[in-house]
């Protein structure tokens, strides 16, 4: 299939003027100013396929924020180059961003003081969506993103939640291919979440809407991409499937015992008994129960069960197949590497 | 055109948000009536001490005073927003917003905001003309009021080329508001006759930041109809160059601009 967003070798550093601390460190910067080139991204390759969810990770300030802001034109890049929908955003812009979307989670789009509805209009003028068009479009988009209850309310006067769906719609209003959603569910409860997750699906299903998704919650990730792109110090750590993620990572087990008194738990030492490092195991006390989470290239889950049972009395057990979210986590941590 | 069609939606919009805060536009209209009179009252003031000025009258001195308020009102009116790019927009990285737009950046952060505390300069200025311009005999003809348009539209753009430049420094230095508003504080000089002032000061004011061509230049023009290639086409040359000026700084400022974390 052809690719929609093609990135290569993508770069941005930023001047930062490094100051010591206090006033008298503040004046000295002004006179003398020492300054540092802080790499934000560095060097970043991906593309991804027409009609595709894309999972964008890191942890923060990996430079997350800084690539979106690359791919949808906002930022310069310091080099390399990105070509969406066959355009440089940077030499194309106002071409270029008629046919994208964009939400910053943090941030809205709308315009503060007008009530929802009048905002839609203006961006209707803006993107010069047809009349006929965007009564369809608004209809759609109040459906999938129930927008009836507080289209007529202020901007300002919106929940979180009403906010968020309502910047989507906006970013949705000109019907573009390829949509760029920074932490679009940031602060958001449950059922919101859930909301706007059918929201994506629906949109990227019905459409073939190409989206670039950026979250620190894992389930959206899980519910809605195939595929994820994780970055760390702004270099890519990992470009390939969840499922290749998981089979990669697929050698850490978390066992579950079940004891019989609880207080056992301080008779059973993993570390020392197979002298390992916090990395390779730990064990976790959950009011009644152990869980021991380890890595089976350096110790058997044979192992680990005969020691247990030989130890303390076990009521029942329990293998867990490993999660995206441990792994994740343990990528933060710098624990391993890809 | 399309970005006029925009503009009077952006007007209409506007005008929704002034009637959504009510209170506010009320007090905010009753004070700007009250700033006004005063100015106008101080002005008379002034101006009944000094009969003559340099070869000017009472009544020349006030048109020339007036004259430099039509651009000032002008600019004020349409490109407010301007002052946010330099205090505030740069610096919270709101500036991304506009580039996700496909409109043209400039046109986009201008259209947004309209300062009705405009109608306040518009005011004082109707009464000075309408005051001086009976009083006085002024040559007039034909092309008198196309070229005094001519020159509105050229010296409204000396001063929303200046604000643009100066609020464009903010790509690079995050703030700049306060740089705009001491040039804006310049444009004072251009109410009076600029024979009034010292050798420096002049030279600053005709060739570095061109105040002089929104108002006294000109204004002479009209009264006496002396010098019209400069008065006049010096205004024009001016308003083109700084505008053309203006666009570059800011297209460079574009891709200097570095937004905020989020």
């Amino acid at each position: 299939m052809e690719n929609m967003i093609y990135v290569e070798n993508l770069r941005k550093e930023f001047k930062k003027i490094i100051k010591e601390p206090g006033i008298k460190g503040s004046v000295k910067a002004l006179f003398k100013p020492k300054k540092e080139i802080v790499k934000a991204v560095d060097g970043i390759s991906f593309e991804v396929p027409k009609g595709e969810i894309l999972g964008f990770l890191g942890p923060n300030g990996a430079g997350k924020s800084t690539v979106i802001k690359m791919l949808t034109g906002i930022l310069m890049p310091t080099s390399g180059m990105c070509r969406i929908n066959g355009k440089i955003p940077q030499e194309d812009r106002k071409n270029y961003v008629r046919e994208i979307g964009v939400v910053f989670g943090q941030r809205t789009q709308l315009w503060w003081d007008l009530a929802l509805r009048e905002t839609y209009a203006v961006l209707k003028e803006i993107y010069q969506v047809p009349d006929e068009q965007y009564k369809k479009r608004m209809e759609f988009l109040n459906e999938v993103l129930e927008l009836d209850s507080f289209i007529t309310s202020p901007v300002r006067t919106l929940s979180l939640g009403q906010r968020m769906r309502a910047d989507i719609a906006a970013s949705l209003l000109h019907s573009p291919k390829v949509l760029f959603l920074d932490e679009p569910t940031i602060g958001l409860d449950v059922v919101v979440k859930e909301n706007i997750r059918n929201a994506i699906r629906k949109i990227n299903a019905e459409e073939g809407t190409t989206v670039i998704l950026t979250t620190h919650d894992l389930s959206d990730i899980e519910q809605l991409c195939e595929r994820i792109v994780m970055i760390d110090k702004g270099k890519k750590v990992f470009d390939g499937a969840i499922s290749e993620l998981k089979h990669n990572f697929g050698d850490i087990r978390t066992l579950n015992f079940e004891l019989v008194n609880a207080p056992d738990f301080k008779l059973l030492d993993y570390k020392r008994r197979f002298k390992l490092s916090d990395a390779d195991i730990s064990a976790e006390r959950d009011k009644g129960s152990v869980k021991v989470r380890f890595d089976t290239a350096k110790v058997s889950v044979e192992d680990i069960i005969s020691y247990t049972l030989s130890t303390v009395h076990v009521k029942d057990l329990n293998i867990k197949d490993v999660e995206i979210e441990e792994i994740i986590k343990k990528l933060y941590r710098q624990e391993v590497s890809i | 055109m399309r970005y006029i069609r925009l503009h009077r939606i952006f007007i209409s919009q506007y005008l929704k948000k002034l009637m959504e805060y009510k209170t506010d536009f009320l007090l905010g209209a009753i004070g700007l009536l009250f700033t006004q009179i005063l100015q106008i009252m101080f002005l008379g003031i002034i101006f009944s001490q000094i009969p003559a000025l340099i070869g000017w009258s009472f009544d020349e001195i006030l048109f020339i005073y007036g004259f430099s308020l039509i651009p000032k009102f002008i600019d004020h009116l349409f490109t407010d927003n301007l002052w946010m790019v330099g205090y505030r927009i740069i610096r919270k990285g709101e500036f991304d917003k506009y580039l996700t737009r496909p409109i043209n950046t400039l046109y986009h952060v201008i259209a947004e905001n309209f300062c009705v505390d405009a109608f306040g300069e518009a005011l004082t200025c109707i009464l000075l003309l309408a005051y001086s311009i009976p009083r006085l005999n002024m040559p007039f003809h034909w092309y008198t009021i196309p070229l005094w348009i001519i020159v509105t539209v050229f010296a409204t753009l000396i001063y929303t080329s200046l604000k643009i430049m100066t609020s464009a420094i903010s790509f690079w230095t995050k703030a700049s508001g306060h740089i705009t508003h001491m040039l804006y504080m310049a444009n004072d000089f251009s109410k009076y006759p600029v024979s009034i002032y010292n050798k420096f000061v002049q030279t600053v004011i005709t060739y570095i930041l061109p105040f002089a061509f929104t108002a006294y230049y000109p204004a002479s023009y009209f009264l006496t109809g002396k010098d019209p290639l400069f008065c006049i086409g010096g205004t024009v040359i001016a308003g083109t160059v700084l505008f053309t000026l203006a666009l570059f700084i800011w297209n460079r400022g574009l891709n200097a601009y570095e937004s905020a974390g989020s």
